[in-house]
């Protein structure tokens, strides 16, 4: 059976909205405490809708999170495109668990991706966060249950499938 | 996947026009700030607008006496310069920028500033604080530009101590306040309140601009080495004006 896309462009518009969060000016130690919303509105779409969005659509995502950082291009798509294809051969399972379990898969993905970025950013001799990076992540894995609830409105409002 | 394309002229050209692009976003995510700010310039009081006219016209005549006496000492220095036959000019070209925001990179350090390529801006050239030296543009794009601050831990800048001459490389360390400079023999003669100048070797920094302060010399017993500590001379997170320098060959060397 063949499904008909709608309204597409609320995740790709949710998906900027995320990608801007990361412009909004914090003080220069504050940096690390951001909330990584442009993964979770990834990881947010991946479960809803894992066969419109998928490996492809994070390795858009990490092009412009690193066009945006400034960053070597393509260092954090790697991570992203691991962590969503760990999610896509798992949804079924994690679709079932309750916000405080999901959020715990989402901190484990983070953790996956962000170490590979990590890895990465240290074959080319890159700064890597230092381990209080990992605080910034648990801020994010508080964030899951939010972005789900905003992302889950949007998603029946306008009836994306 | 895109290492093998890294050098790639049209990936270049990418991320140079997604410089621009990101600074117009960062725009507009700042446009609230930016418009409470600008209210409260417009209800600014005129008495304190008074104060700042008077404060910054006694700063400009003290600035001017130093001048007068830079003037003298710049043309002794040229000829000075003409006796020992070295020909290099003294005077470089400024540019003003504004530091419009920071990278969300929080591993880095790396700014935003407003001028580009359209305005002379290249890859290389050094960035000046009210203070002293405090990075070099990366990256530039057509209006805006990319910074990295000494204190990024990938940078390091070749430095000189003002008092003894002795030459080292002051290397960011990733937090805003600090310099280390590693690898000095533990016998050297560098001391707590050195000032460090930019030696101008490596070809990358012009010579004697004002880098940092030593603020801590670590010399274990029985280790070859000291390890030296050092605050920037510009506060790096305060402040957002700027001088970019358009120095001498760069632009050939480095651009693509």
């Amino acid at each position: 059976m063949i499904e008909r896309t709608q309204a597409l462009w609320v995740i790709y518009l949710s998906l900027g909205v995320a990608l801007l969060t990361m412009l909004l000016p914090l003080p220069m130690e504050w940096r690390i405490l951001r909330p990584d919303f442009v993964a979770l509105a990834l990881f947010y779409w991946v479960l809803a809708l894992p066969n419109r969005v998928g490996v492809a659509t994070a390795f858009g995502v990490g092009m412009a999170q690193d066009l945006i950082e400034g960053a070597p291009l393509g260092i954090s798509c790697f991570g992203l495109m691991l962590a969503t294809l760990v999610l896509l051969f798992n949804y079924q399972r994690i679709r079932q668990f309750d916000g405080m379990q999901q959020s715990l898969v989402m901190l484990a993905l983070m953790i996956l991706s962000s170490g590979i970025e990590g890895w990465l950013r240290t074959g080319v001799d890159l700064p890597t966060l230092p381990l209080t990076g990992l605080l910034g992540l648990a801020i994010s894995m508080l964030c899951w249950i939010p972005t789900r609830h905003v992302c889950r409105q949007l998603r029946r409002h306008y009836g994306v499938v | 996947m895109l290492f093998l394309f890294r050098d790639d002229p049209r990936v270049a050209a990418v991320q140079r026009g997604a410089i621009d692009g990101v600074a117009f976003a960062t725009s507009l995510m700042l446009a609230p700030v930016d418009a409470w700010d600008r209210l409260g310039n417009v209800f600014q009081t005129r008495s304190s607008l008074q104060e700042e006219v008077l404060r910054l016209q006694q700063e400009n005549r003290v600035l001017k006496g130093q001048s007068q006496r830079l003037a003298s000492l710049l043309s002794e220095n040229a000829r000075y310069k003409a006796l020992l036959n070295s020909a290099r000019d003294i005077g470089d070209d400024l540019i003003a920028a504004q530091i419009t925001s920071l990278s969300p990179d929080p591993a880095r350090h790396i700014v935003m500033l407003d001028k580009g390529v359209s305005d002379g801006v290249a890859d290389g050239q050094p960035v000046l604080g009210a203070e002293g030296l405090i990075g070099q543009v990366t990256s530039s794009g057509n209006r805006n530009s990319r910074a990295v601050l000494i204190t990024d831990s990938a940078h390091a800048v070749p430095v000189q101590v003002n008092r003894s001459g002795l030459r080292a490389i002051a290397e960011g360390s990733g937090s805003i306040d600090r310099l280390i400079i590693r690898h000095l023999p533990a016998t050297t003669d560098i001391r707590v309140g050195d000032l460090l100048v930019t030696s101008g070797l490596g070809g990358r920094f012009p010579s004697g601009y004002p880098v940092a302060r030593v603020t801590e010399v670590i010399i274990l017993e029985g280790d070859a080495f000291a390890t030296v500590f050092a605050a920037p001379s510009s506060l790096l997170d305060r402040g957002r004006y700027v001088l970019v320098v358009m120095w001498g060959d760069l632009q050939r060397e480095v651009a693509p």
